[in-house]
């Protein structure tokens, strides 16, 4: 079918198309006889498909699964709920309690075993006695041990 | 009126009001599952389709502006589901229904059970309901979306257009393709020119 109007027809049985459109379209169905028959066969469609059986309503376990599906909180409401004060107050708190606890914990050393500061200084003194029982040539050497031996006193 | 009653529950379920999600869950839960199963013709895809687009109602609430019709907003939710899922190969769109081996005489393959009709209303129905899904089968995916749209939920082309994101004359094009297609495979049913096993 060609004629300019078939594309109205549907619209027109359906009571869409503009008030002079249709008044347009309903003069040229009295001369179209290839549009008139397309308009019968559409409104008798029309007709048709609204005896159709409905379908079946849904079973309950749609329900069941969609109310349980937005039951579980979304993310937004994750994050909201974690950045309520009452959660991040305490957890604020725990935190801080936490970090110096492993910063008091870092500074304590077991008895009798050194830390890193006072480790280095003994290599070093080491070393020196080292150099002392080897012989030491200068008196810059000396004044260096007296020196590593002062501030092992001090530490 | 249903559509104030609505764009209220939908306010209050975008402040996640669940009661009220429920609530507009009961009210279009059959127009939903109906557009889906008409969409892809097969009932237990329908229902996963229709979980996914209420899922997806419940959380794009806070998008959801009272000046839009709710009903619009839910086919628009609906429409863009069904499309996408069938564009990407998740559903095939079958309008087969159930299928089980041709036996004592029986079409290989029958439409759902449409209710506690007469025997002879049944069978006059099961034909017409055939013959609808073979023509719905044939077409584009937003002919077919348009024309269930139209014919199944009474929607005004505005509407239509509305929820497909498309004009008013892009819908009607739609439409009306999509009912010739429908009503001449009608017109061949009633004529008895189209066999009921060739049709599913």
């Amino acid at each position: 079918m060609s004629c300019a109007y078939e594309e109205d027809l549907t619209a027109f049985v359906d009571g869409e198309l503009p008030e002079l459109r249709a008044a347009e379209v309903a003069r040229h169905l009295g001369g179209c006889a290839a549009c008139t028959a397309t308009e019968r066969l559409l409104r008798g469609a029309v007709v048709r498909l609204a005896s159709l059986p409905d379908v079946p309503p849904a079973s309950p376990a749609l329900r069941r699964s969609v109310l349980a599906a937005v039951e579980a909180p979304t993310w937004r409401e994750r994050v909201d709920g974690w950045l309520r004060p009452r959660v991040w107050v305490p957890a604020l708190g725990v935190a801080a309690a936490a970090g110096v606890a492993a910063v008091a914990l870092r500074t304590q050393t077991p008895e009798g075993e050194l830390d890193a500061p006072q480790l280095e200084l003994a290599l070093a003194l080491e070393v020196a006695e080292d150099y002392d029982v080897a012989g030491l040539t200068s008196v810059e050497d000396l004044e260096l041990v007296a020196e590593l031996h002062e501030l092992e006193v001090q530490q | 009126m249903d559509v104030d009653v609505d764009a209220q529950a939908m306010l209050r379920v975008a402040g996640g009001d669940r009661a009220a999600f429920a609530s507009l869950f009961d009210r279009h839960q059959a127009r939903v599952v109906r557009f889906c199963m008409r969409f892809v013709g097969d009932r237990a895809r329908a229902e996963e389709l229709a979980q996914d687009v209420f899922i997806k109602l419940f959380r794009s609430a806070r998008a959801y502006r009272p000046t839009a019709k709710f009903k619009t907003f839910l086919f628009r939710v609906a429409a863009n589901h069904c499309l996408n899922e069938v564009r990407r190969g998740e559903y095939r769109v079958e309008h087969t229904v159930a299928e089980r081996p041709a036996e004592d005489g029986m079409p290989a393959t029958e439409p759902e059970d449409v209710g506690g009709a007469r025997p002879d209303e049944a069978m006059a129905g099961r034909e017409l309901e055939r013959a609808v899904q073979a023509a719905l089968a044939g077409m584009s995916e937003r002919e077919r979306a348009a024309f269930c749209m139209a014919r199944f939920e009474g929607m005004a082309y505005r509407d239509i257009a509305d929820a497909l994101e498309a004009s008013e004359a892009a819908v009607k094009s739609l439409i009306h393709r999509a009912t010739l297609a429908v009503a001449k495979a009608v017109a061949e049913l009633q004529a008895g020119t189209l066999p009921a096993r060739s049709r599913a």
